[in-house]
């Protein structure tokens, strides 16, 4: 790539980051608006949340049957497997619940969130709703950015939830840990605020950043068939490096 | 058909009160091209008044143009006597919740069916009772036939019926301001025939105004009172539609005869055709 071109793929790109900043402050704009319309808002918590329950519980309980399993293997090396209920629900908590559940939430209800809009704004139904004086910021876009953000962390939270039963059933009910040792040392090392209200701030952030990546994109759209493919890939390629940017800078100043 | 007013040819049809719509020294340039420039034109209060022009004359623009979809890079525009550059984001609201306007592709909201569609301006803007509002709803979609259709989804009606469902939904608040984007197209003949019954019976029973949009001059001639000839960004003719058809100019010689040849080109502008094709110019 010639260094013109590079430069005008970066600007591209601050380009996109500035209109998304925008957007955001759009959004926070509209949300008085869109107290309005709670239906509305209690239809895409139940789309984007509850429709997503199916993959995130059966990724949560997979997730914590391989932890319970590498913990076991790389804890039994040092004599230390009673503290396998700890440190499964420490990364669940702290790390994997959030940022997993966030990436399965970008490829489930953000692409679903994008395409949606895309197709809305490629069938002149955004346009239809400006002519009839209904905000679409208000009326669309808000409610599923607020839905992302109440969404997300009951999600992590079910995640979570999920993830320690499958680690308790490969280290306990298969590796043959003892049951009290497993949740005993887990209630005694894990902090209610430090630990898992931490995971729920970021899980919440997530869900906004997801949330704004996915409405920006469909939003923004061009009106075609190609633009709204390819606006539903930039959702997911753009929420999964800013999720996990955002968790380095999250966990440096939450530590 | 409708009486000929008694007017100067080139003037709209006069009215009591001053035009609903005016459009003064418009320019526009979208993409690089321009496609107003110093478009004016007036469309008279409780007249129906008709844009036609050849394909990509950007009649479709001004109708944004005058809804505050697209503003303007010059000129003014004022609608019911407001300029809509000086407008907030909500006092075009309330504004545009005088107009009705009919979409190109219905913009039907996919998520909810025919009642629901029509019902949804009523439901987001006015507190009523279930019952006034499945009223309201349910004789709008009898003036367009579909009353039998409420409890369908738009994806279960064709292009017509979309296109009917529209505008009952452009018309369930008895706008001021109707605007008509294409609304033959697509429609067979007997739909056609209702819905140019409805739109002249709106204007003639609730004075409201028209702007319609249209390349069926058999229709338009029926419903209009007025019509505007847009070409090369400027009002290239404009009369009463009957008087229009008869007049002996090139623009409405070549717009209503259907001819390629004249002051609008059938070609998109391009390179040489002999050369295109890889012959020498002027060679055997």
């Amino acid at each position: 790539m010639s260094q013109a071109r590079k430069q005008l793929a970066i600007g591209d790109a601050l380009a996109q980051v500035g209109a998304a900043g925008l957007f955001l402050f759009s959004i926070l704009a509209a949300i008085p608006g869109s107290l309005r319309h709670v239906r509305e808002t209690l239809r895409q918590i139940w789309f984007v949340g509850a429709m997503s329950l199916v993959i995130i519980m059966t990724c949560g309980l997979f997730v914590g049957m391989v932890l319970s399993l590498q913990l076991y293997y790389t804890l039994a090396k040092f004599g230390g497997t009673a503290a396998l209920g700890t440190v499964v629900a420490l990364s669940l908590f702290r790390e994997l619940g959030p940022v997993v559940t966030a990436l399965l939430f970008a490829g489930r209800a953000g692409t679903s969130i994008t395409a949606e809009i895309g197709l809305m704004r490629a069938t002149d139904q955004l346009s239809a709703m400006e002519m009839m004086a209904v905000d679409p910021l208000a009326y669309v876009v808000a409610p599923r950015f607020i839905a992302g953000v109440v969404a997300m962390p009951l999600l992590a939270c079910i995640f979570n939830a999920l993830g320690i039963l499958g680690a308790h059933a490969v280290g306990v009910s298969w590796l043959g840990l003892d049951n009290g040792t497993f949740w005993g040392n887990m209630t005694a090392n894990v902090e209610v605020w430090s630990d898992l209200v931490n995971g729920v701030w970021k899980s919440a952030a997530f869900g906004a950043v997801v949330a704004l990546i996915a409405t920006f994109q469909g939003y923004t759209t061009p009106p075609t068939s190609e633009g709204v493919a390819y606006a539903t890939t930039r959702t997911v390629v753009s929420s999964s490096i800013t999720v996990l940017a955002l968790d380095f800078v999250m966990t440096a100043f939450l530590m | 058909m409708n009486a000929r007013p008694d007017h100067n040819p080139d003037q709209p049809p006069a009215t009591d009160s001053p035009a609903y719509v005016r459009v003064r020294g418009v320019r526009t340039v979208l993409g690089g091209k321009t496609i107003f420039d110093g478009l004016d034109l007036d469309i008279p209060r409780g007249k129906i008044t008709a844009v036609m022009g050849p394909s990509g004359t950007g009649k479709t623009t001004l109708l944004r143009h005058i809804t505050g979809q697209l503003p303007v890079d010059a000129g003014e525009i004022r609608v019911d006597g407001r300029n809509l550059a000086e407008l907030s984001r909500n006092q075009l609201f309330e504004l545009r919740e005088t107009i009705g306007y009919l979409f190109q592709n219905s913009a039907l909201l996919t998520d909810f069916s025919v009642f629901e569609n029509v019902a949804f301006p009523l439901r987001q803007h006015l507190r009523l009772p279930e019952e006034i509002v499945r009223n309201i709803v349910l004789t709008r979609l009898q003036a367009v036939g579909l009353r039998g259709a409420a409890e369908l989804m738009p994806a279960e009606l064709s292009g017509g019926m979309a296109r009917r469902v529209a505008l009952a939904r452009a018309i369930v608040r008895d706008p001021g301001l109707m605007i008509y984007d294409e609304p033959f197209v697509g429609l067979d003949p007997i739909a056609l025939n209702q819905v140019l019954k409805l739109i002249r019976t709106l204007n003639d029973t609730l004075g409201i105004t028209s702007v319609l949009v249209a390349h069926e001059f058999a229709a338009v001639r029926r419903a209009a009172d007025w019509v505007y000839l847009i070409a090369g960004g400027k009002v290239a003719a404009q009369g009463h539609p009957e008087e229009l058809a008869e007049r002996d100019s090139p623009w409405t010689r070549q717009f209503f005869g259907g001819e390629a040849d004249g002051p609008v080109p059938f070609q998109y502008p391009a390179r040489d055709y002999a050369a295109d094709l890889g012959f020498q110019a002027g060679g055997a």
